[in-house]
């Protein structure tokens, strides 16, 4: 397998992006819709602004795609090389995989479970390490954040089941 | 001088063993939230509030502006080491701290930007000073018109700057102002681009975009050339503080310039962002290694880490004397004030001398004790960059995350820092500047506010910015520094023809 | 000399606490046993951190802490978005939990009113009012009116129209100014800001002609002379008590009423309400300890030094009370084209 093999070209990159920020643009656009775009005898509504800056948020990325579009001046210039992507979803999934967990389980739950997964698949460590390591920032977790500063982390069903909060 | 006896008087309420101590507790606690993106200085200052209720309010205020302090030089810690601005004044000191880090410097980055922080605090605290009675009164000139030339020149000075594609900045710029108008608009009344999500009720957190934009996406950047499951080698030492400490005198122009900025800033009141943003951004235009800047130039460092605190401090007085909090910290410690039976406001300074010269003077005190006890822990932190990155890297993770959640306690923000983390990177790699996005997400309510107040009072004319001597001049300082480019243009083509002229006539 | 001055206010305040319970005889005893707290407490204030809301919260909280009239840790936090909707919004959500309290004013009635909000006042239980706030009307120091007829006259005869500042738009300072103008056929240009704090600057500064702060929101400006209380908006004069200027005391200030305007009262409830689904337990156990703090002399000191008048409403009062004044705004509101809901 080719691993300096483009797996994304960066003009379609480009592209990609002008359309995302054009379809922002339209749903500021639709938002500021709903106010009053004018400009009355005490300034501007509340609309105003918004609505504008919508238009100029289109304007703007259809000139990006233009630029993308007529360049090809990218070439043949890479946004990800196959072996690029792969270390980074290797970083980004399971960064995924504890953003849906802490939604689930809590984020103490979640942390651990994320830094054992990492430091044992990615990292190599032994598994007791890791382990040990992940449930000692679970504890640094509850002792700075809920006990000393009285700021609540995200809990989920198992702390209920033992009766913390 | 009246203010320097006062200001004597204050030393002497300040300076016994248990103020000092309270500074020094103060001081280490804030660096511990400051450092924890999910904690910052609002939140320390509020769980200490309740402590603070019995004590004298001499000693309550210098633990928690202690605090504050502590907490503002543990932002930049972040900023540095991390690229994770835990306050939007640090944001700037991102742009040269990081790369510097990354560089293996990390002792003199974090030891800049302490000293400069030091310095610009030490400039406010001064013209605080002596300047006491006249900066109420230049104060209170501010309103509406006021208010909005200022964001204007803040952000004058600092766009332009980036030798990106200028479609894309202005992408950039504009997304950020369109965030900022999302939650409820303080003119009308009314909740824009919420599309009925209530999630969206409080508008788009600065915290939330920046541990995205910033900090995951910086991580997903640095994951790209390979799982480097290594620290950075840094030389950590105390000698590497004190060769900073001996290197800082070249930089006189960077220091003084930016505390300068942040001292008008603080006193107009512009705020320590603002303040940041605009030392940051007219040092690389005026500097002779303009293109050095983002790549970890010291200059880059010291202009905004001098602005952001000489700002901080030289704010404390209007809030003081106007009732005016100048940021969410100072806002809670204000809370404070009302519930120890002080009413900010001009008369604090006639009814107790002692607490507000006490402040005054805990504040020379406090910055010095500050500064050496987040010198010390310089080479500490510095060594955490050495941790294998298969431990600090998922740690970030978890710490970002906590700080996504604590801001609102919404599980939708989780989703909405994942997804400008993607931004960050697709947006990195594609050369969109990150920085007028955030600059405009701080500024643009606030901005937009003040323009909207000021059409009400002009009934809708725009003459209103150009009223008076102060707000005219500060509108057309603005108009010209943000037409520069062309200005620049004309007077080299100028200069240009005046060079081939004579050849014409050959 | 200045803690003997805090010393007596404290004395007048066990003094008066001690008066109030003769008058009253012991408080109702409430079935506190069926439930208390059993984790950390969160007192939600809807509005910013330092005004009035939040120092109404941490008032509580200190009477609480200091009487120990709970056994659980209270933390006070500002949920200020959406001029405090998003603080209505995170204790709806916490559908049964009687750990989550909202502090707020009338806003938890007149919000979802004007703003496109996912909750209405019936979703909640509310506790207890408190307290009120008054509301004055100020003009600068110097100005040359004396009081509110001298300034509503000067308003209707200037070329260009007065300019009023207040905290937030479609808020009870906003409502207040149309309230005058109704009364007097003058014409004001309100301009909203995102705090009382800011709008009593402005108007020391001289770029506004007045505002309605609530008194604890410009008493700093007052007593150095910046400002001039015209007068307040209440059925009465404020209660008796030492001077703040060197002339006047709260109690000095005139009514509204006295001085011939046509608006009887308007005064802000500052009130306290807990999810949609507590139980009647949990309520009433909130019920009782809001009453008690109402009794120490900590909150003596609160009401004296924010310059509020006490007035505790809990059960069926405050629902009728609540629903006489949300239908009173909501006229208002219909009448301004202000209303969504």
């Amino acid at each position: 397998m080719d691993n300096e093999r483009a797996l994304i070209s960066r003009a379609s990159m480009e592209v990609a992006t002008a359309l995302v920020t054009g379809g922002v643009g339209a749903a500021v656009i639709w938002g500021a819709a709903e106010h009053d775009i004018g400009w009355g005898d005490s300034g501007p509504g509340s609309g105003y602004f918004p609505f504008r800056i919508g238009i100029l948020i289109i304007l703007a990325s259809l000139t990006n795609l233009v630029l993308a579009l007529r360049r090809r001046g990218f070439g043949n210039e890479v946004f990800v090389t196959n072996a690029q992507m792969r270390s980074v979803l290797a970083f980004g999934l399971p960064i995924l995989g504890f953003v849906v967990l802490s939604l689930f389980l809590g984020l103490y739950v979640a942390a651990i479970l994320y830094l054992a997964f990492v430091m044992i698949f990615q990292g190599g460590y032994r598994p007791l390490f890791a382990i040990g390591l992940a449930f000692a920032v679970a504890v640094a977790m509850r002792l700075i954040f809920p006990i000393w500063f009285k700021v609540p982390l995200l809990t989920g069903p198992i702390e209920a089941l033992l009766g913390l909060y | 001088m009246a203010n320097l006896d006062s200001l004597f008087h204050g030393f002497v309420v300040a300076l016994t063993m248990q103020h000092v101590m309270l500074m020094m507790v103060g001081v280490l606690l804030g660096i511990l939230v400051g450092v924890l993106p999910g904690l910052g200085a609002p939140n320390g200052v509020t769980l200490l509030l309740p402590l603070t209720y019995t004590m004298d309010p001499v000693g309550a205020i210098i633990l928690l502006t202690s605090m504050y302090w502590g907490a503002l030089f543990g932002g930049s810690t972040t900023s540095i080491l991390f690229n994770i601005p835990g306050e939007p004044s640090s944001v700037a000191t991102t742009f040269d701290g990081h790369p510097m880090a990354k560089q293996g410097r990390a002792i003199q980055a974090l030891s800049f930007a302490f000293l400069s922080a030091g310095f610009g605090a030490m400039v406010g605290v001064i013209v605080t000073t002596l300047l006491s009675g006249w900066v109420t009164s230049f104060a209170l000139q501010f309103s509406s018109p006021e208010f909005f030339a200022v964001y204007f020149l803040a952000f004058a000075s600092f766009v332009g700057l980036s030798a990106a594609q200028p479609s894309k900045t202005i992408v950039s710029i504009l997304l950020g102002f369109a965030f900022a108008t999302v939650g409820m608009d303080t003119i009308s009344g009314s909740l824009r681009l919420t599309f009925g999500f209530d999630e969206l009720l409080r508008g788009i957190s600065f915290l939330i975009v920046v541990i995205g934009l910033f900090g995951i996406g910086e991580l997903l950047l640095t994951m790209e050339e390979g799982l480097k499951f290594e620290g950075v080698r840094a030389k950590v030492s105390l000698a590497g503080v004190l060769e900073t400490l001996v290197r800082m005198p070249r930089y006189w122009v960077a220091l003084i310039r930016g505390s300068l900025i942040g001292v008008w800033m603080g006193i107009t009141p512009g705020g320590p962002t603002a303040a940041s943003f605009m030392s940051y951004g007219l040092a690389k235009r005026f500097s002779r290694r303009r293109e050095h800047f983002g790549t970890g130039e010291p200059e880059g460092i010291i202009a905004p880490e001098a602005a952001d605190h000489g700002a901080g401090t030289a704010a404390m007085l209007p809030m003081l004397a106007l009732g005016i909090p100048g940021s969410a910290t100072a806002a809670v410690m204000m809370g404070g004030l009302m519930i120890w039976g002080l009413n900010p406001g001009p008369m604090l300074f006639i009814e107790r001398p002692d607490f507000v010269w006490g402040l005054i003077a805990s504040m020379y005190i406090g910055n010095v004790v500050a500064v050496i006890l987040v010198l010390a822990t310089v080479p500490l932190f510095a060594s955490i960059l050495r941790i294998p990155f298969a431990i600090i890297g998922p740690l970030i993770v978890v710490v970002c995350f906590i700080g996504a959640w604590t801001v609102g306690a919404s599980k939708p923000d989780l989703w909405l820092a994942l997804i400008f983390g993607i931004v960050g990177y697709v947006f990195k790699k594609l050369d969109y500047p990150i920085a007028p996005l955030v600059l405009a997400l701080v500024l643009g309510d606030k901005a937009e506010d003040a323009f909207r107040q000021s059409m009400l009072m002009s009934q809708g004319s725009l003459n209103i910015f150009f009223s008076n001597p102060l707000v005219g001049t500060i509108t057309t300082l603005a108009i010209i520094l943000v037409t520069w480019p062309f200005w620049a243009g004309l007077m080299r083509r100028v200069h240009l023809l005046r060079i081939r002229q004579p050849k014409v006539i050959e | 000399m200045i803690p003997k001055v805090i010393n007596a206010q404290r004395a007048l305040g066990f003094a008066a606490s001690a008066a109030m319970a003769l008058v009253l005889g012991t408080a109702p005893a409430f079935a506190q046993a069926e439930w208390k707290p059993t984790k950390p407490v969160e007192f939600v204030g809807a509005a910013g951190a330092g005004g009035g809301t939040d120092i109404f919260a941490r008032a509580v909280q200190l009477a609480i802490q200091n009487n120990k009239l709970i056994d659980q840790p209270i933390l006070v936090s500002n949920k200020g978005g959406g001029s405090g909707a998003e603080t209505f919004v995170y204790v709806k959500a916490a559908e049964g939990d009687g750990h989550k309290l909202a502090f707020g004013t009338s806003n938890l009635y007149t919000l979802p009113m004007v703003a496109k909000v996912a909750f209405k006042h019936t979703d909640f239980m509310p506790v207890a009012a408190m307290v009120f706030d008054e509301f004055i009307l100020w003009t600068k120091g110097d100005a040359p009116y004396n009081d509110y007829k001298s300034f509503t006259t000067a308003a209707k005869a200037a070329s260009g129209p007065f300019k009023m500042a207040g905290a937030l738009s479609k808020d009870t300072d906003q409502t207040l100014t149309r309230l005058i103008e109704k009364d007097t056929g003058a014409k004001f240009v309100y301009i909203p800001f995102k705090s009382g704090g800011e709008a009593s600057v402005q108007l020391t500064g001289g770029h506004v002609q007045s505002h309605v702060n609530n008194p604890s929101e410009s008493v700093g400006h007052w007593k150095a002379g910046q400002l001039k209380a015209l007068c307040v908006f209440s059925k009465e004069r404020m209660a008796e008590g030492p001077k703040v200027t060197p002339t006047q005391s709260w109690h000095d200030i005139p009514t509204c009423k006295e001085q011939g305007a046509g608006i009887e009262a308007y005064q802000m409830p500052r009130t306290v309400a807990l999810p949609p689904g507590t139980p009647q337990a949990t309520v009433d156990f909130w019920a009782g300890v809001l009453k008690k703090v109402t009794e120490t002399p900590e909150w003596k000191d609160y009401l004296t030094r924010t310059a509020q008048t006490g007035r505790f409403m809990a059960g069926s009062n405050l629902k009728a009370f609540i629903d006489e004044d949300e239908k009173r705004t909501r006229k208002v509101y219909e009448e301004e084209g202000w209303l969504v809901n």
